[in-house]
């Protein structure tokens, strides 16, 4: 009895979370400029359309850039500040860290207006660059927090033997370190990519005349006839995303295999 | 054993101290550490023992003093470029690293070719009993294979000094007592100066040449395990090495013997080799071992002397029967240990018994 009723919540659920992602292949396949139901037939002439979008190319660029950038610079502060917060000990610790994480919580809508305030008054002129700075504000919190789990469960005696063993404090980090917490980089710039690619205000404020993926999908809803090219194009990021977390999942199994630790889950 | 007192010193430590903000963990630390030999440094949790270990290696800066390692000052020396080498409380196995990887990691900054360094690796896997276990992955060894691969990895760089914090404190017993014997025999072979951590008294008895008993950041008492246990210099360490029965005691005279009266004891002479000073606001007291003391049964030869008692306590184990015996005349039970043989009794709580016992063996706290 009670089964069957936690069953049947998990079941709806789930219907409720990936139903409309559902939705998106099946519209992307349709014959149809029309987004209902009947379904009328089967084409992959959306996908046509979609590959020879010139704009969409540019901005699906963009992002990319964007995105990557964002992940290896968002990680690399992420490191510096995990391992500070791990490793030493100073005056305002705490403050400091309360500080890195805020973002986190502090709404993007005004972050964006106070970074486009910013960057208007200093005459800084708004581009890929200046969405990257936004997206790596907003990213660092969750690499810092990532990677400050990994950090922690580094045992610290493991450094002392290296260095014990003749290595430099550099050439420990680099033979020691790097290999134990590579899972936990991974993750951040996974996170981090995902978090920036699909991230929607802030490079709609700071992005100037230069189009993300994001705002790029956002105007050409206001065409209804390149709908079911969108569909299309939804069809595949779905289809990217569900790859590359497969990928990162692999790589984060086999790094804690390994390295002897247990499985505390992961993303899949 | 080794004749420790015509080997050079290894270590030397000039008034150590060190603080960790007001705390003062280490306070004025003197002592040497000979070459070849295998020294312990034993004492409660928070000691300093760890913390002096950690000033060898060079994981920990002093705040003053000096550590000579060989005769050279190491105060300007990185951890990296002393000639000591660490077996980790927690193995500190590489996990990512495979076991000859693990073995051989401080070999490379080795310039020899690649296969006499191999060659090393397998020597030294051999030396710790781990021969064809060098392509196990190191996450999967035992708690007992993990400490070999450690040592084996400390000894391969053939150190001046070998520092252990704690390397058994993980084992189960079986296993531990059988480390001990491995890491004496180890020792002996390779004849590095061996430097042990370690709260565990008997331990520290089993392996050591010399040992360190170290209360609150001092050194309480440095000799050899034989002098540490007949002739402790305080009350602290005799507690904390083995058990001792202490009996209140009144000093009547002093000259080429100490004349005193033990309660329960009556009148007793002492060489000056067994009076000790006791600490401050202690008054007199007199120790004896348990096994100092026996009981003497029906028709068995008295012994140097002998006082009458009531059995207190009966604790059976065995082997042995520990008897907490009220000797007549005196405030405190005696704890003492009987070998358990064939034909004679356990005796029973309440009994009056004969304990037989030699001013020799006692220890005067004054």
């Amino acid at each position: 009895m009670k089964s069957t009723s936690l069953k049947a919540y998990t079941i709806a659920y789930l219907i409720f979370l990936y139903a409309p992602i559902a939705l998106l292949p099946l519209f992307a396949f349709n014959d149809s400029r029309v987004i209902a139901f009947p379904l009328s037939g089967f084409t992959t002439a959306w996908f046509g359309e979609m590959w020879a979008d010139e704009q969409l190319f540019k901005a699906l660029k963009n992002s990319l850039i964007i995105a990557l950038c964002t992940a290896v610079l968002a990680t690399t502060l992420g490191v510096f500040a995990a391992r500070a917060s791990t490793r030493y000990r100073f005056p305002g610790k705490a403050g400091i860290l309360g500080l890195i994480m805020l973002p986190l919580v502090l709404p993007e809508m005004i972050v964006s207006m106070s970074i486009l305030v910013i960057l208007l008054a200093i005459g800084i002129p708004l581009s890929l660059f200046t969405i990257i700075l936004g997206h790596v504000l907003l990213c660092t919190p969750f690499a810092v927090a990532i990677l400050t789990s990994a950090f922690q469960s580094l045992d610290r005696s493991l450094e002392e033997a290296a260095c014990d063993l003749g290595e430099t404090p550099l050439s420990t980090f680099r033979l020691i370190i790097l290999p134990l917490v590579m899972p936990g980089i991974i993750s951040s710039l996974l996170i981090s990519f995902t978090i920036s690619i699909d991230e929607f205000i802030v490079a709609y404020f700071l992005g100037g005349n230069q189009t993300v993926l994001s705002v790029y999908i956002f105007g050409q809803f206001r065409f209804p006839t390149r709908v079911p090219a969108i569909m299309s194009l939804g069809t595949v990021l779905v289809g990217l995303s569900i790859v590359l977390l497969t990928i990162a999942e692999y790589f984060r199994r086999r790094g804690i295999a390994r390295a002897g630790g247990k499985d505390t889950g992961g993303f899949l | 054993m080794t004749t420790p007192d015509e080997k050079p010193n290894m270590i030397e430590f000039r008034d150590v101290q060190k603080y960790y903000g007001d705390y003062h963990a280490l306070r004025g630390i003197n002592a040497t550490i000979r070459a070849g030999e295998f020294f312990s440094l034993l004492g409660p949790s928070g000691c300093g023992k760890t913390t002096l270990l950690r000033t060898i290696a060079g994981f920990e800066d002093i705040s003053s003093g000096a550590v000579l390692i060989d005769g050279k000052d190491m105060a300007r020396v990185p951890a990296n470029a002393r000639p000591t080498n660490m077996v980790f409380q927690s193995y500190a196995i590489f996990p990512h690293l495979s076991v000859e990887e693990n073995v051989g990691f401080g070999l490379r900054r080795d310039p020899r070719p690649k296969d006499q360094r191999a060659r090393a690796v397998a020597e030294a896997l051999e030396m710790v009993g781990l021969q064809g276990y060098g392509k196990r992955a190191a996450h999967a060894l035992s708690g007992g294979q993990r400490q070999r691969v450690a040592l084996a990895r400390a000894l391969i760089l053939k150190p001046k000094v070998l520092l252990l914090d704690e390397p058994l404190s993980a084992l189960d017993k079986k296993m531990r007592e059988q480390m001990q014997v491995e890491l004496i025999r180890l020792q002996r072979q390779v004849g590095i100066t061996f430097i042990l951590v370690t709260h565990d008294q008997e331990e520290a008895l089993v392996m050591s040449d010399r040992i360190a008993v170290m209360f609150e950041g001092q050194i309480a008492q440095l000799a050899d395990p034989e002098t540490l246990y007949r002739r402790p210099n305080s009350r602290k360490v005799a507690d904390f090495i083995g058990t001792m029965n202490f009996l209140p005691a009144k000093v009547l005279s002093e000259g080429p013997t100490i004349e005193i009266e033990a309660e329960g004891l009556g009148r007793i002479s002492l060489a000056p080799d067994q009076v000790m000073e006791a600490t401050s606001g202690e008054g007199a007291s007199i120790g004896f071992r348990p096994e100092t003391l026996s009981i003497l049964f029906d028709g068995q030869a008295t012994s140097d002397r002998e006082a009458m008692g009531t059995v207190a306590e009966v604790v059976y184990y065995g082997d042995m029967t520990y008897y907490d015996m009220k000797l007549d005349g005196a405030s405190v039970p005696m704890r003492l240990s009987m070998r358990n043989v064939p034909g004679r009794p356990v005796l029973d709580l309440g009994a009056r018994a004969r304990i037989g016992w030699s001013p020799g063996a006692a220890v005067l706290f004054r």
